[in-house]
């Protein structure tokens, strides 16, 4: 799937993750900005990239702000991200994520 | 807590605002700069400001927060902002701020684009620097060249500004036009950006490109379009400076940026100052004296502009090349029916 438009999701108080996701032609770029990114920036990057793969994105920028987010959260903000991206924001698909 | 929107234009709203950023260091108040802003928030506790922010265009503006230890208000305000802009499709933001707050804004996701010893510039979004420099043109062995640059509004392209581009031109291998891409002036990005094309189209080592976001811009020196004091012409100028220096020079191998000498504006005199300070070694500076016509008189884009205003069209021939006669014979209504809205021409 083809970023149409760049989106943003979330924000960066404390336990959430703000992502920005636009238009990239090298794969799935992740610029991660974390306070704990030596200690969970791999898992970050993977949640992030796989869900982007469930919405068959392959190329895309994103921008990770974390502020101590759980899993859940980035993967919440990222769907709400991807479904904006896509233009898709009145039809997620919740539960094949 | 709460966030709520501030109007400026409301009395009470603008007293509390003002207020609160004099208690916070934060003065400058002309109507220039606060007639730009587009949006302004504020973070309350029991009826008391405790934090703001504002947005103008693509630049977050006077944030302050109650107690410099709270980073929640901060990332607040400024989470808030980022989600105002994106609600109106801008994503890639800048921020002008203390050099000490540059690393809390680097924490929620800015990259420092430029740091002197009292202010900062950082941006964040999906189009940073990299992706700019990323799309200009290249050449084989760039890094083997003799490179200039010259950053020009060209308001309009005069044949002053075609004396400084063969000048460069004839001394270097490869040289880099920018063209100041901020809409503030009588000829708009496009049309700027399309007439000095035309008018070095016949230089075939010169690279006509915007200057993006990055150079003289509204984001990086506001006081280029806004009437300013010189010290905040100082300020701004000097991270204009670093930037070139810094962010843009080196990846493109510029060696020597060229400028034309500036007999006239107050602002862009300090700006040739700042950059011969600022530049070297590393970027050398050359100033090139102003060309004249036959009768020995100084062309300028003002001088341009004030006959275009007067419809007094036929001595245009002494101060442009045929391109830009051409587009202004073409366009003369339109650039007229401009001035006529108040569109500034005295200034740059």
């Amino acid at each position: 799937m083809e970023i149409k438009k760049t989106a943003l999701a979330g924000t960066t108080e404390s336990s959430d993750i703000q992502i920005t996701l636009s238009k990239g032609n090298d794969g799935i770029d992740v610029d991660l900005t974390s306070d704990v990114k030596k200690q969970f920036g791999d898992q970050i990057v993977k949640v992030i990239t796989d869900t982007l793969n469930k919405f068959q994105i392959t190329n895309a920028k994103v921008r990770a702000v974390d502020k101590g987010a759980l899993d859940c959260v980035i993967k919440a903000r990222t769907i709400t991200a991807a479904s904006r991206a896509l233009n898709q924001e009145d039809q997620i698909n919740w539960e094949v994520l | 807590m709460q966030i709520k929107n501030l109007s400026l234009k409301n009395k009470k709203d603008l007293q509390i605002w003002k207020e609160f950023l004099t208690e916070h260091g934060i003065s400058n108040f002309s109507s220039a700069e606060v007639f730009k802003i587009d949006e302004t928030i504020a973070l309350f506790e029991d009826q008391r400001i405790v934090a703001t922010g504002s947005l103008a265009g693509n630049v977050l503006k006077y944030i302050a927060v109650e107690s410099e230890g709270s980073g929640s208000e901060f990332n607040s305000v400024i989470s808030q902002l980022t989600n105002l802009a994106a609600g109106k499709g801008i994503f890639h933001l800048f921020v002008f701020t203390k050099a000490k707050y540059s690393k809390s804004f680097q924490f929620i996701g800015f990259k420092e684009l430029a740091k002197s010893d009292n202010a900062a510039l950082l941006e964040s979004g999906d189009y940073l620097i990299g992706d700019y420099l990323a799309e200009l043109p290249r050449v084989a062995n760039q890094e083997e060249k003799k490179i200039a640059g010259i950053v020009m509004n060209a308001n309009p392209f005069t044949k002053g500004h075609r004396y400084l581009v063969e000048k460069a031109a004839s001394e270097n291998d490869y040289v880099y036009v920018f063209v100041v891409s901020t809409d503030a002036s009588l000829f708009n990005s496009k049309e700027r950006l399309q007439l000095v094309k035309e008018g070095t189209a016949d230089l075939k080592n010169v690279f006509v490109v915007s200057g993006g976001d990055y150079m003289v811009s509204y984001a990086t020196f506001p006081a280029y379009f806004l009437t300013s004091d010189q010290t905040v012409i100082e300020y701004q100028t000097t991270l204009d400076a670093l930037i070139f220096k810094n962010q843009i020079a080196p990846v493109l191998n510029i060696q020597t940026r060229f400028l034309g000498e500036e007999p006239f504006s107050k602002t862009t005199g300090i700006y040739n100052r700042i950059l011969e300070k600022v530049l070297p070694p590393s970027v050398s500076v050359k100033i090139i004296p102003r060309a004249k016509t036959q009768s020995e008189t100084i062309i300028t884009a003002t001088e341009v502009r004030q006959l275009i205003a007067k419809n007094n069209l036929v001595p245009l021939k002494q101060f442009l090349p045929f391109t830009t006669i051409k587009y202004v014979e073409e366009h003369k209504t339109e650039l007229q029916s401009r001035i006529k809205k108040g569109i500034n021409i005295n200034g740059n």
